[in-house]
């Protein structure tokens, strides 16, 4: 029906039927066919049971996501064991003890669970190359598989990477809760900072369950 | 729109045309606020009704397969008053040239669909084809208002998809069901509000303006949005379970399902939130819950078995108050939160009773006012769970670093350095 006439017709029609067939006032008319339509349906798929339904019983489990225990990003030849991490004193992320393995930050989601899980590499020890050096440089679309201690495998595809100074660290954007299923990877970068001895900068590259 | 074999559906026609008189477009239809709420606060109660919609839409379809008139005419007048619920939005968020082309075409799709359910009814072949190619003919139209509403930031292909999927849910639900298949049926059922729900932010995130748009995606905004679909979908289906308990369908156990099946997704919320230990209490006691409401409703006319509900009930509604309480660090009070339950469970009562004695039009009022209580909730609960989790969150940035390998890594090609969206100025962000 072409939309210029839909409008007029409908309240044409509308109008009609109230006018026409009282619909405040009169009952609706009850036709043969549609009371037979109801018996028929009613008979066959809408039979109602003889006797009362069974107590109901809610559920009281449920599938529970798995920590991570792997990370691998082909892209960026990263293939690590995943540690937990925590809070340290002064409320700032505890970082991996290792520049070679990553660390998944376990008061917040597990990969694929509702909301933000966040996992951190280092970018370079004192003298070489860390698990993220390449994360910067990550391109929108890289997969990234978690896997998980119940053997599972979580896939996220990188959407958006970001540098940010980290006085200005985003903690909304990283960790805040959501229920959708996200990971963000989190690494150093931008200049040295000789005097404080750490990166002035965070990269952290967002990611969606894939 | 055609008439061929469809005497049922003239039968019916008043009942939607009356439902449907309030929507015609006319001038001052669409309300003007007298002051203008955010945009991304107009856009998450677009997301609720058009997730209202699709419910309202399938108990229409079914109620109508299942030739009951006196709940179709109910559920009727429901879904017209979300359709003027959403045009009065879509007229806010988007103008009102946009309300007054949407609300003809949303509801001309509605009366299709209440078609399409009085041919399975029926068992009209034909009286089902015309309906099918009268809803393709409004998936397009419906389509391309969307497309053109949001000037080229979302495509007609893209809306199309959406509004094709949104009518496959719901007359993919009203196939199973006229089959008897309630498991199919309640997957759809469930699947259709969660897709239906999902769109108002597609929709608000290509119709609205940029900076708007990107308000929609902050957490706590996302978390607004996503534990009121939630806690709006446990109204939903907590009023089908005890409509299928009152009155002993062969749906119950699918209903049952379904609920449950919301109860896991609201538990695995909470351990996103506050951790499994939380979710497994929180689980318990929203189990009880459930079951002690399922329980009043079966209970039918033993009042001495509603009674025995009703104070477990008030008990769960104290421990569940002092539980979220906590989980909100405070920051919301037992008390309050326990009356906000009571007031809860009391609709849900109500709308049992109603239903039991064939008060459709008080219990679909009532279920109308119950999604929006806990939609509602929802979102006072995510401001305050958001602020509770983000009292304990890490604080700066991470030390991830050692400078062996400074000279490469400021050199690297690599994202520009940004400065970071401000976080939404709200109460998730205390003491950081």
């Amino acid at each position: 029906m072409p939309p210029a006439v839909r409008v007029p017709a409908l309240a044409a029609l509308t109008l009609a039927l109230l006018g026409g067939l009282g619909w405040e006032d009169q009952p609706r008319p009850a036709t043969a066919a549609t009371a037979g339509v109801t018996a028929g349906v009613t008979a066959t798929a809408l039979a109602a049971p003889a006797s009362a339904p069974p107590a109901f019983h809610s559920d009281r489990t449920y599938d529970a996501v798995a920590v991570p225990v792997r990370l691998r990003i082909p892209a960026l030849h990263v293939d690590s064991n995943v540690e937990r991490l925590g809070l340290q004193k002064d409320g700032t992320i505890a970082v991996p003890g290792r520049t070679d393995v990553a660390g998944w930050y376990e008061p917040g989601p597990r990969p694929g669970q509702p909301g933000p899980a966040v996992i951190l590499g280092h970018v370079d020890s004192k003298t070489g190359p860390g698990i993220f050096i390449g994360l910067s440089a990550v391109r929108p679309g890289t997969t990234v598989r978690v896997d998980r201690s119940d053997g599972t495998t979580a896939t996220f595809k990188i959407t958006k990477v970001s540098r940010v100074p980290k006085v200005e660290f985003p903690t909304d954007l990283v960790y805040a809760p959501t229920l959708d299923p996200t990971l963000r990877l989190v690494t150093c970068g931008g200049s040295f900072d000789r005097n404080q001895g750490s990166y002035r900068d965070n990269v952290i590259a967002f990611a969606d369950l894939a | 729109m055609r008439k061929r074999g469809n005497g049922q559906l003239w039968r019916a026609l008043p009942i939607l045309c009356a439902g449907l008189l309030l929507l015609l477009p006319s001038p001052g239809a669409v309300p003007v606020a007298q002051a203008t709420p955010a945009a991304a606060d107009l856009a998450i109660r677009f997301e609720a009704l058009l997730g209202q919609h699709s419910v309202l839409a399938a108990d229409l379809m079914r109620s109508r397969i299942r030739g009951d008139d006196d709940f179709v005419q109910a559920a009727n007048a429901a879904l017209g008053r979300n359709t003027t619920d959403m045009t009065a939005l879509v007229g806010q968020l988007f103008g009102k040239p946009a309300a007054d082309k949407f609300s003809p075409l949303w509801s001309e799709h509605i009366i299709e669909l209440f078609a399409y359910a009085g041919a399975l009814a029926a068992r009209d072949e034909a009286a089902k084809g015309d309906a099918v190619h009268e809803l393709t003919e409004y998936e397009e139209s419906l389509g391309d208002f969307f497309a053109g509403a949001s000037q080229g930031r979302l495509s007609s292909a893209a809306a199309r998809a959406a509004v094709v999927q949104h009518v496959g849910h719901l007359t993919g639900q009203a196939d199973a069901y006229a089959a008897g298949d309630y498991a199919a049926a309640d997957d759809l059922y469930r699947m259709g509000y969660q897709h239906t729900y999902d769109l108002g932010l597609t929709l608000a995130g290509a119709l609205l303006p940029p900076a708007d748009a990107g308000t929609l995606r902050e957490p706590l905004w996302r978390l607004r949005s996503q534990l009121g679909k939630l806690l709006a979908e446990h109204a939903v289906l907590i009023e089908d379970l005890t409509r299928a308990a009152v009155t002993g369908t062969p749906d119950f156990a699918a209903s049952g399902d379904m609920i449950n099946g919301n109860t896991r997704d609201l538990a695995a919320a909470i351990d996103t939130l506050f951790g499994a230990a939380a979710a497994k209490q929180f689980q318990s006691l929203w189990a009880d819950h459930t079951d002690h409401l399922v329980a009043y409703a079966q209970a039918g006319t033993d009042q001495a078995k509603k009674d025995t509900a009703k104070t477990a009930m008030a008990g769960i509604e104290q421990r569940l108050g002092a539980f979220l309480a906590g989980a909100t660090g405070k920051r919301m009070g037992t008390g309050d939160l326990a009356a906000a339950l009571r007031k809860h469970d009391a609709m849900l009562m109500r709308h049992a009773d109603a239903y039991a004695s064939k008060d459709y039009a008080t219990a679909h009022d009532v279920a109308y006012e119950t999604y929006q209580q806990m939609f509602d909730l929802a979102r006072t609960l995510a401001d305050a769970f958001g602020a509770s989790v983000a009292a304990r969150l890490p604080r700066g940035g991470a030390q991830t670093g050692y400078g062996g390998m400074a000279a490469t890594v400021s050199s690297r090609p690599g994202p520009a350095l940004a400065q970071p969206t401000p976080a939404q100025p709200t109460p998730a962000q205390p003491g950081r």
